[in-house]
């Protein structure tokens, strides 16, 4: 008769939609921090969302990557908990059409990037007009889908306290 | 000469970047409402609890804690591309569902959906009410399609109108949910 519900997997276990509770929570709290959502890609195996930091100059975008490790099944929550891997990648556009400037560029802060991408855990990479900084973080979800003030205190330290340090690594990139 | 021609290929160039900053606006409006859905949703107590998008279709489901109801939510941009949002506007099809757990939901079920017998009925025209059932979890729902203008929901590029967007949610939820009840009281009692 109609379709709707049977876009969706059945969770019908709460364990089981934890990864998505924290997406919620995750965009819930950027848009607080004035930033929207400008994309999503969300599976079976892979849930990301891209952000607009707006008032931001310097950054284009912040992208998180969801992945769950654990958790799925009671015996894993009970043992281990329920653990995922947050990928951070920041994004710096520069928008250089002089070509002068961008040969500069690549003899430059380009080749240095080439040669020393690890800045502690945080993985600089270059592409076309792209510059991203990467960080990985193992978290505990339930720490962060309490959907009370505590919990949202503390995704709002982890999300905004890791944008900035990838931003700091990405300033001497923009152009 | 060299100068002028740089200057000339830099001006082609920032040109360019414009054009593909109007694609780029006009593709990203989906997701913008999409993440505004979610933050609207989450911020009247909802938790999401199921996410599937593949960057053009976007399903969400979020669930209240303490009533156990259920909304679902499906968007499809139909003007995702400039051409189309200068014709005719920003606007997308969106698909609202109403669910709430009930007691007995195959029995609820059946006498609910026996009164579609007409394979000619067309379910997806907008403000139709149509019910249906996940018998796993016990919820019963119900859904209405609408075409939604987009525009009333932004103030600017990324600003969101978070009061017309939440008022417009609660009002479709609010209506599902009247008719969904009615029914099932109607259901239970004959």
């Amino acid at each position: 008769m109609l379709q709707l519900i049977s876009k969706f997997k059945n969770n019908a276990e709460a364990r089981e939609s934890k990864d998505e509770v924290l997406i919620g929570e995750m965009v819930f709290t950027m848009a607080y921090q004035g930033c929207p959502t400008i994309g999503f890609q969300a599976g079976t195996d892979l849930q990301y969302v891209k952000f607009k930091p707006v008032q931001d100059r310097l950054l284009h975008s912040l992208t998180i990557v969801l992945d769950r490790k654990t958790g799925d099944s009671a015996l894993q929550q009970a043992v281990i908990g329920s653990k995922a891997t947050l990928t951070f990648v920041a994004e710096v556009k520069n928008y250089i059409a002089d070509p002068d400037d961008l040969v500069h560029m690549f003899k430059t802060d380009m080749a240095n990037l080439f040669r020393n991408p690890w800045m502690g855990d945080i993985k600089l990479d270059h592409q076309l007009n792209s510059v991203t900084a990467t960080k990985k973080q193992i978290i505990d979800i339930d720490k962060y889908t309490g959907a009370n003030a505590e919990s949202r205190e503390l995704l709002k330290q982890l999300l905004i306290g890791t944008m900035q340090e990838l931003r700091e690594k990405l300033v001497p990139y923009k152009k | 000469m060299s100068e002028d021609l740089d200057q000339v290929y830099g001006q082609l160039v920032k040109r360019s970047w414009q054009r593909f900053d109007e694609q780029r606006m006009a593709r990203e409006v989906d997701d913008l409402l999409v993440g505004a859905v979610v933050t609207a949703m989450v911020a009247e107590g909802n938790v999401l609890i199921d996410l599937n998008s593949d960057g053009n279709h976007h399903h969400l489901r979020f669930e209240h804690p303490p009533t156990k109801s259920r909304v679902l939510f499906r968007l499809t941009h139909v003007t995702g591309d400039v051409l189309a949002a200068k014709t005719l506007g920003h606007y997308a099809a969106v698909q609202m569902g109403y669910g709430e757990q009930v007691q007995d939901a195959r029995t609820v079920w059946q006498a609910l959906k026996s009164e579609i017998k007409s394979g000619f009925l067309d379910v997806g025209e907008p403000g139709v009410m149509t019910v249906d059932a996940d018998l796993t979890t016990s919820y019963v729902y119900v859904q209405v399609e609408l075409l939604l203008d987009l525009a009333p929901y932004f103030a600017d590029q990324y600003t969101i109108k978070y009061p017309v967007l939440q008022q417009h949610l609660a009002a479709v939820r609010q209506a599902l949910a009247k008719y969904l009840r009615g029914r099932i009281t109607t259901t239970v009692s004959s």
